[in-house]
């Protein structure tokens, strides 16, 4: 049975004024994992965001339903507790917050937001240390400040061992694999799929370049230039454009 | 009673301090209402001053003397701090339990005189707390011997009325003196201090951070001087100022001639929480000896709004994200108390605090 997870019609946005999504519609149904691959400048970065809900990105026209609910008209921390998580571009250094506090604080104001029990000190670090562990990252690093000295590889590690100990229903991973060597990209795309695959679960990769995709297989994949989705395939059309370019692709 | 003079504001050291309320509160009645004294528990000796008068009954002074106190200033503020107060003298090599002391408020004014001296080698930890609501003027003159250390921490809780401190510090050869003060109660307040390194390799630290909101005014004034060589001083402050609140920070390292090699670190750093507040910043240095590292730093800014989402994207709600941010804004400046148990509690007020915005 087709479970539709996140559905966007006719979506319109725009940043300081300036219109960058155009009509983007987009339907992912649960267990699907989809790219959505573009030029600089055509609005990946913003789709994430305005499905986020950061201020300052404004939605003039479309609706975005996640799971049943109307997701524009949710918090940004309410929209986390529905089941969203959004994977950073550019994660944010928060110095004199550790890891482990930001995490376990996130997850029990999801867990309240939800009707659950909070976890406990214990509960949470083995939990915390695990996800840990599968990502390759250094227990330290969980005591640390919050991406504080963290390099580029470390702090999308870090996205992905938040996202795994969260465990949302949807993820929207912007250019989670930008500042990556090649074991990183492995561990990274190994977590994606480790994380997310699942029949009740879904994911919009948001990628500039088509070698995450080798790690964590599209079902579907989405150019979008200039505001819109201009074309859909299988995997296999990321592979056209990483050959022939978005210009040639996408016109 | 004679007449209160109270410094102008057009004095430098007094630009932003607003002393208008203190000829009202000096003149108003204590009252019934009598706050009980919040202990943080420590296990040594206790004190309870109600409107500047000792509480027998409700103390253990243990070693601290009360009485006629060893303190003369010509401060404007301090000097009203004459007559009985307490007194902690430590002999040679001494090692004191820490002491707790807790200033209860009960509408009217107090001018509380205290001294501190620590002979060579000696240790000391003193707490003090004030609550209730009043004026309540303190003047503690300290000196600390050859390799001596004292660790001194205040927190200033008065729901109301006015809190002003003068502290006179001497320290002495590589002696050691630690203060950290916390604002974060409803009154306004002025913790004025004069700290002189006179004994080489030295070492001063006072700061700590002031939380205001809604009209409230507090500021530290801070002048540390070294005298001789080898000195270090460090002077980390922070202010968070909400709705049209005022917090300033003023703090001055002064170098003399002779004060070679020395190390001083200033850093004053303000957040608004609303653009209605104020914080006013001013690092002073003052160096004449020629071999000095003197570092300082002056940055008033707001809750970084990338920050924000990131936490609220997580799923944190966005009062507690900006409790978070602003509670790891202050955090440096309260981890310097040594005592666990006492930051702790530190900690606990400041977050108090920011639960309450």
């Amino acid at each position: 049975m087709t479970y539709i997870m996140l559905k966007i019609e006719n979506l319109h946005a725009e940043v300081d004024g300036k219109p960058i999504l155009k009509g983007l519609s987009l339907t992912v149904n649960a267990g699907e994992v989809h790219a959505i691959m573009g030029p600089n400048g055509a609005g990946k970065s913003t789709l994430g965001y305005v499905l986020g809900g950061r201020p300052g990105y404004e939605v003039t026209e479309g609706s975005v339903m996640f799971d049943g609910q109307d997701l524009l008209a949710l918090e940004p921390h309410e929209r986390a507790a529905a089941g969203l998580f959004l994977g950073f571009q550019y994660p944010v250094e928060i110095p004199g917050v550790s890891n482990v506090q930001f995490l376990r604080e996130a997850l029990n104001a999801q867990r309240k937001g939800r009707g659950e029990a909070a976890l406990s000190g214990a509960e949470f670090l083995k939990l915390a240390r695990a996800q840990a562990d599968a990502l390759a990252m250094p227990q330290d690093m969980l005591k640390r400040p919050v991406n504080v000295g963290f390099s580029g590889g470390e702090k999308k590690r870090n996205e992905m061992v938040q996202m795994g100990i969260i465990g949302p229903r949807l993820a929207i991973l912007d250019e989670t694999d930008s500042g990556l060597d090649i074991d990183a990209l492995r561990v990274v795309g190994d977590g994606i799929n480790r994380i997310m695959r699942g029949e009740d679960k879904a994911v919009l990769l948001i990628t500039h370049y088509q070698r995450l995709l080798d790690y964590v297989k599209p079902d579907f994949v989405h150019v979008l230039a200039d505001g819109r989705i201009a074309r859909s395939g299988g995997a296999e059309l990321a592979h056209e454009l990483e050959r022939e370019g978005y210009g040639a692709v996408a016109a | 009673m004679t007449t209160l003079v109270l410094p102008a504001r057009n004095e430098e050291a007094w630009r932003w301090a607003d002393l208008s309320r203190l000829p009202a509160l000096a003149e108003a009645a204590p009252t019934a209402i009598r706050p009980e004294p919040r202990w943080i528990g420590l296990g040594g000796p206790h004190l309870v001053f109600v409107d500047g008068v000792f509480d027998a009954a409700a103390s253990d002074p243990g070693r601290v003397a009360l009485g006629a106190v060893d303190a003369a200033t010509g401060h404007p503020l301090g000097r009203l701090a004459t007559g009985e107060g307490w007194t902690l003298t430590l002999a040679a090599d001494a090692v004191a339990d820490p002491v707790e002391i807790v200033h209860i408020a009960t509408g009217g004014a107090s001018h509380l005189p205290a001294r501190i001296a620590l002979a060579d080698d000696a240790v000391a930890h003193v707490v003090e707390t004030f609550i209730g609501a009043g004026w309540s003027n303190r003047l503690t003159a300290i000196s600390l011997g050859r390799s001596a250390r004292l660790m001194r921490s205040v927190r200033l809780l008065q729901d109301s009325g006015f809190v002003s401190l003068r502290d006179e510090v001497r320290v002495g050869e590589g002696a050691s003196h630690v203060a950290i003060m916390l604002g974060a109660g409803g009154a306004d307040s002025r913790i004025d201090a004069h700290i002189d390194c006179i004994g080489e390799a030295a070492f001063a630290e006072m700061g700590g951070a002031l939380l205001t909101r809604g009209k409230q005014r507090q500021e530290a004034a801070v002048v540390v001087r070294h005298s001789e060589p080898s000195g270090q001083s460090r002077q980390i402050w922070r202010a968070v100022a909400a709705d049209a609140s005022t917090a300033s920070l003023a703090a001055r390292v002064e170098v003399a001639r002779d004060a070679q090699k020395t190390d001083g670190e200033q850093s004053l750093r303000g957040l608004l929480l609303q653009r209605s507040a104020t914080v006013n910043l001013k690092p002073e240095l003052e160096i004449f000896a020629d071999d000095v590292k003197c570092a300082h730093g002056a940055t008033v800014g707001e809750l970084d709004a990338r920050a924000l989402f990131y936490l609220e994207s997580r799923g944190i709600e966005p009062a507690r994200a900006r409790a978070l941010l602003t509670r790891a804004f202050v955090a440096d400046a309260l981890d310097r108390i040594g005592e666990e148990k006492v930051r702790e509690t530190f900690a606990a007020d400041a977050d108090a605090w920011l639960a309450g915005l």
